[in-house]
């Protein structure tokens, strides 16, 4: 059994002892309720000194700068926590608090020998509920908690479990009672989430704080992910050399998909989703551009019951369809095994210590929180005749329920639980409330004083487990409030263990947030992630092709409303209209006011369609779901990119759009420069590559025909449209003469050399087709060549003079001809690629 | 009696499917009271892969993938069963339901690993108060459990209709019991919920019933359906069929292809197909008596 910390008598010589020091004045625990920092008496313990006479030197200024400091790298790295219904919806940062939960050597070792034990018999009592039943037909376990429990998938009964492993990973979140003893309140064990938000916690606070980190000799995380990884991979059927594992998540919209991301990332697996998977002959393969590959081990974060809509939910389409038959045949390992949810319910609590005597012949070390399973008489009746003191919960996790806080209920539905309690007792639990500990968090800038649950993990290893030394701390959002949840709207914090000597240091990662080695299974491309390049590559295309056309007709209602600059922006309107940006009143004579208007609503308004602030839109959430192909560098200019939503667009000032519109055009090219520079010349890069090329494409020839075509108006326009291209200076540096449709055709279609240029696209786009995979289907590669090779024979019989001569003759006249035989090429080439590597079959349950 | 079953599934897919999976459970279960002989499947495209294994309730669970292009499916099952007459279950010998229901709740292992199962809610089957207050007319204090069962099984048969238009697979049970209208599936689920909620363990049986043909007129092929019943446990006796579609105890005229907790652990086909389009399913069964002349068009 673990006991309370010694409560040192502080006689200290130490400056921290005595009264609370200054960043921490005013930080009063509350009496009854056991605090982290401070004894009874409102000593610091001892274990604390170092880190609070730490945070003290830095001062509260300090501390709060390196807070603010925190926080930007949090959304730098786009650490996010989805919180179901919230409006900030997808992109809630994450919350980490300045102020790590500190704990001493000894007490540790008490909680890891607990851990291990527990993972230790959980893993036993979930072999044997699969397996033989033993437990239930000696009557060690009561039939009903397997029988009634949702969480019993029996079409996983019997399936072979590849070293007996079924919990890959625990996680159990402890709570520590006023007597200082911590209990084990909760078990995680089908998919525990928090391993990779804790990881993230320690590299932001070991950056905001690194002498006080090193000062305290933390514990590091690193090896503990070491042997995750080293234990998933043993537990490959086949491939033992070089196993390809993959990281099953339920997809973006999941509250905790930035870890499934960042986890992938940090162990070099690749990051799939159901969709992705396929299974042939019971063996699960990946669908990638060029073609299937094995998979043998699958780290899932999807629910049991969602990961095969043929056996098990037919509504799931979050899963593989004969994965569960893959696993009996024994060709692929899931961790952790199917059908591990069953013991995540409270109902199992009250019978650990029976059960450790039983399968381990040990006392159970690590307590649970005082629970009664109402499935047995005496327990029931206890539970219904003391409901003010007590919790009710669900007794299986998969029933769904909320907590009843018996205390806080009125008469009339304490009657109704009962009730229900009566009704089918083995639903229901009771637990003792355990009042959390507290601790300080650092918020506007002062300590303030917050309950806590910590959850901790343990990984399966060789023989045993291994736990992290640490954890994710999470933070309850009030003083009083007795619920702790991230999706209650809590925050976190890190959880250093400190330890006796020297740290030695271990990292997966190199400075960049790579992993060190990326094994060939990373480099796989699911088909899923190459559609979704391709459309970023076309949205963010789009995106700074709208940027700057909205730019080059804003300028110029800033800048002069005289005559010649009128006709200028009326030519400018009408070519809006034509890309169907402007309504048609605009194609007339416009007041230059109700135009201004217009623009703003085109850059700000994002239900309008074909509006900047529209298009970011895509463009961000098309990312958030490729956001493993990128470095945290790329990703943080993408995550930085935002228009704000006003009101009231139509009064913001024309300066601060266009102020804004620059900005962004830079950031655009700042990730423009970074998938040149950093990406690696993969498939990946390829189908971004193509997207971007065949969307700039197709910019321009909707730009000349709406403006190069059009009679009467081609010589207004002129000038802007190579402003528009970016290449107002490279025409004039080359051609001395005032501006001429011939050479602008030149300049734009035909050099091959412009990367502004239409040419240019097209030479790109043929050296992409000649790199594409050619296996996936019939005329994959070639169709695209064919396409791409007819529009080089139509540039090449281009008669530019000429066609500059015809294009005053109206909207049907040569060049449009050839601006529109050219686009429907495109448009062809884009429908090729779908047919070939996008088109994606859904799964149908009948 | 030895019937000669045959079981065809036909699917067509408007759009091209290019990989499908399906589950079958179409092979008759052996019992003390049912063999099998000449059991048969085909399916067509020829399957990719096709293995039979035994389910957690002890059903013939078959599991075949159909690769490459297809637009059609069909899946055949013919078997040879013998089933044999049993004598009906005494109404005296059966004990008071209140002891069953009390005997079930003191969950002694051996019980609760032979019909557990049975007592609790299912996927398809959520046990609400409303079950409880139709069933409670059938169980006074005292009555034999199979008395009580047998009343239950006599008034759904009395206040249901059977009505096939009236519900499809997706129907919740609380519709059929407000419009009192329904099929066999809807039957069975419902007297195995009124009977859980007394406490009782109940299960879901899938299997074929003979049919007469109308009279003076040859049986027509593929005329018969699947057909679905209950049994209820009765310890010291063991598992008692109910069959409220017809209100009675079936004998020798149904034969047992598998059971469950309700239908969703039985459906005799389920598939995943892999392609967008619809599709549409055609089922024909026969049940033919072996001695019987036989007529096809």
């Amino acid at each position: 059994m673990m006991n309370a910390p010694t409560q040192t008598q502080s006689q200290s010589q130490s400056d921290e002892a005595g009264d609370m020091p200054g960043i921490f004045s005013g930080y009063v625990p509350r009496a009854g309720v056991y605090d982290e920092l401070t004894t009874a008496g409102g000593e610091v313990r001892p274990h604390w000194r170092k880190l609070v006479g730490a945070l003290d030197r830095l001062g509260r200024e300090e501390l709060t700068l390196r807070w603010d400091n925190a926080r930007r790298i949090i959304r730098e790295h786009g650490v996010t926590y989805n919180i179901y219904g919230d409006p900030q919806g997808m992109d809630r940062p994450w919350e980490l608090d300045m102020v790590p939960l500190a704990i001493p050597p000894l007490e540790w070792q008490a909680i890891e020998a607990g851990l291990i034990q527990r993972a230790r018999l959980l893993n036993l009592l979930l072999a044997d509920v699969y397996g033989e039943q033993r437990l239930i037909r000696e009557g060690d376990l009561p039939a009903p908690l397997v029988q009634a429990n949702p969480g019993f998938l029996r079409p996983c009964h019997g399936l072979p479990v590849r070293g007996n492993i079924h919990l890959h990973l625990h996680a159990a979140d402890l709570a520590r009672a006023a007597n200082g003893q911590w209990w084990v309140i909760a078990d995680r064990t089908q998919a525990p989430s928090g391993a990779g938000y804790a990881l993230e916690n320690r590299i932001v606070l070991s950056r905001i704080l690194p002498d006080e980190f090193r000062d305290c000799q933390v514990q590091r995380l690193a090896s503990f992910f070491r042997v995750a990884r080293e234990t998933l991979r043993g537990l490959a059927p086949q491939n033992p050399e070089n196993p390809s594992v993959v990281l099953l998540t339920p997809g973006p919209h999941n509250e905790t998909y930035f870890e499934h991301d960042y986890l992938a990332r940090y162990l070099g697996f690749t990051l799939v989703e159901g969709g992705d998977l396929t299974v042939r002959d019971q063996k699960v393969y990946i669908k990638t551009l060029e073609g299937l590959r094995r998979v043998d081990v699958i780290l899932r974060r999807v629910d049991d019951n969602f990961c095969d809509p043929l056996e098990l939910r037919g509504d799931s389409f979050l899963g593989v369809a004969g994965l569960v038959q893959a696993v009996r045949a024994g060709n692929v390992t899931v961790a952790n095994a199917l059908g591990t949810g069953l013991i995540e319910g409270a109902a199992f609590l009250p019978f650990l210590p029976g059960l450790c005597r039983r399968l381990l012949g040990e006392e159970l070390k690590l307590p649970s929180a005082a629970t009664w399973w109402c499935g047995q008489p005496k327990e029931r009746e206890y539970v219904i005749n003391n409901l003010e003191k007590l919790v009710v919960k669900p007794a299986f996790r998969a029933g769904g329920q909320e907590p009843f806080f018996g205390a806080a209920m009125t008469r009339a539905n304490r009657a109704k639980l009962i009730e229900a309690i009566r009704e089918r007792p083995y639903n229901f639990v009771g637990q003792e409330r355990v009042a959390l500990s507290t601790a300080p968090v650092w918020l506007n800038s002062k300590a303030e004083l917050r309950p806590l649950v910590l959850r901790a993990y343990a990984t399966a290893a060789a023989d045993s487990f291994v736990v992290m030394p640490g954890g994710l701390t999470r933070i309850s959002p009030a003083t009083e409030d007795p619920i702790v949840s991230m999706q209650s709207g809590g925050g976190s914090k890190d959880t250093w263990v400190l330890s006796d000597g020297p740290v030695t240091k271990v990292s997966l990662l190199s400075s960049s947030g790579q992993p060190m080695s990326l094994g060939p299974s990373a480099a796989e491309l699911p088909s899923r992630v190459a559609d979704n390049l391709f459309w970023l590559g076309r949205y963010v295309e789009r995106l700074e092709g709208t940027l700057r056309l909205l730019r080059c007709i804003l300028l110029r209602l800033a800048g002069e409303a005289g005559a010649d600059g009128s006709a200028e922006i009326s030519a400018l309107a009408h070519a809006l209209v034509r890309r169907s940006l402007l309504p048609d009143r605009f194609a007339g004579r416009v007041s230059l006011k109700d135009l201004e208007q217009e623009l703003l609503l085109l850059i700000y308004k994002p239900e309008r369609f074909g509006s900047a602030r529209q298009i970011l839109g895509s463009v961000r959430s098309i990312a958030s779901v490729v956001r493993d192909r990128f470095s945290f560098d790329t990703w943080s200019i993408l995550n930085k990119m935002n228009i704000d939503a006003r009101s009231r667009p139509r009064r913001i000032p024309v300066a601060d759009a266009l102020a804004l519109l620059n900005t962004l055009i830079l950031d655009l090219a700042a990730f423009n420069g970074m998938e040149m520079e950093n990406m690696t010349r993969g498939l990946g890069w390829r189908f971004l590559d193509l997207g971007r090329r065949l969307e700039r494409g197709m910019q321009q020839l909707g730009l000349f025909r709406a403006t190069l075509s059009t009679s009467g108006k081609a010589g207004l326009l002129l000038e802007p449209v190579l402003e528009i291209c970016d290449s107002l200076m490279t025409y004039r540096r080359r051609y001395f003469s005032g501006v001429q449709l011939t050479s602008v055709l030149e300049l734009l279609v035909l050099d091959v050399g412009n990367p502004r240029g239409f040419a240019f696209q097209v030479a790109a786009l043929a050296e992409h087709a000649r790199h594409l995979p050619r296996e996936t289907a019939a005329g994959a590669g070639n169709d695209e060549l064919r396409q791409v090779v007819a529009m080089q024979k139509l540039l090449q019989s281009a008669d530019m003079p000429r066609l500059a001569g015809t294009a005053e003759q109206g909207p049907d006249d040569a060049l449009d001809t050839l601006l529109s035989d050219l686009m429907v090429e495109l448009g062809m080439l884009s429908n090729h690629l779908t047919h070939h590597y996008f088109s994606h079959t859904v799964a149908t349950v009948s | 009696m030895i019937y000669e079953l045959s079981h065809t599934t036909t699917y067509n897919y408007s759009d091209t499917v290019s990989l499908s999976h399906h589950l079958l459970r179409l092979q008759p279960r052996e019992l003390t009271r049912q063999h099998c002989q000449d059991v048969d499947l085909k399916v067509d495209p020829a399957p990719g892969s096709l293995r039979t294994q035994t389910d957690y309730f002890g059903n013939q669970l078959t599991f075949v993938t159909v690769k490459g292009a297809h637009k059609r499916l069909t899946v055949a099952a013919t078997s040879r069963v013998e089933v044999l007459a049993t004598p009906p279950p005494s109404v005296e010998a059966s004990p008071a339901w209140s002891l069953v229901r009390q005997q079930m709740l003191d969950q002694d292992p051996e019980l609760a690993m032979e019909a557990g199962e049975f007592l609790y809610d299912s996927p398809q089957i959520s046990l609400i108060p409303a079950f409880q207050e139709y069933a409670q007319a059938s169980f006074p204090a005292g009555r034999p459990v199979l008395a009580a069962a047998l009343d239950l099984t006599n008034r759904i048969y009395r206040d249901f209709k059977f009505d096939p238009k009236a519900t499809t697979v997706a129907t919740p049970l609380t519709e059929v019991l407000k419009h009192r209208r329904g099929v066999c599936q809807d039957f069975a689920h419902l007297e195995i919920a009124f009977l859980r909620s007394m406490g009782i363990p109940a299960r879901y049986v899938s299997g074929y019933l003979e049919t007469d043909p109308p009279p003076g007129k040859a049986r027509l092929a593929g005329a018969d359906a699947s057909h679905a019943w209950l049994a209820f446990f009765c310890p010291g006796t063991g598992w008692i069929d109910l069959d409220p579609t017809n209100n009675l105890i079936p004998t020798n005229r149904h034969i047992t292809l598998a059971w469950g907790r309700d239908y969703g652990d039985v459906s005799p086909i389920r598939g995943v197909i892999l392609g967008s389009g619809e599709h549409s399913l055609k089922v024909a069964v026969d049940v033919i008596p072996a001695d019987e002349p036989r007529f096809r068009f």
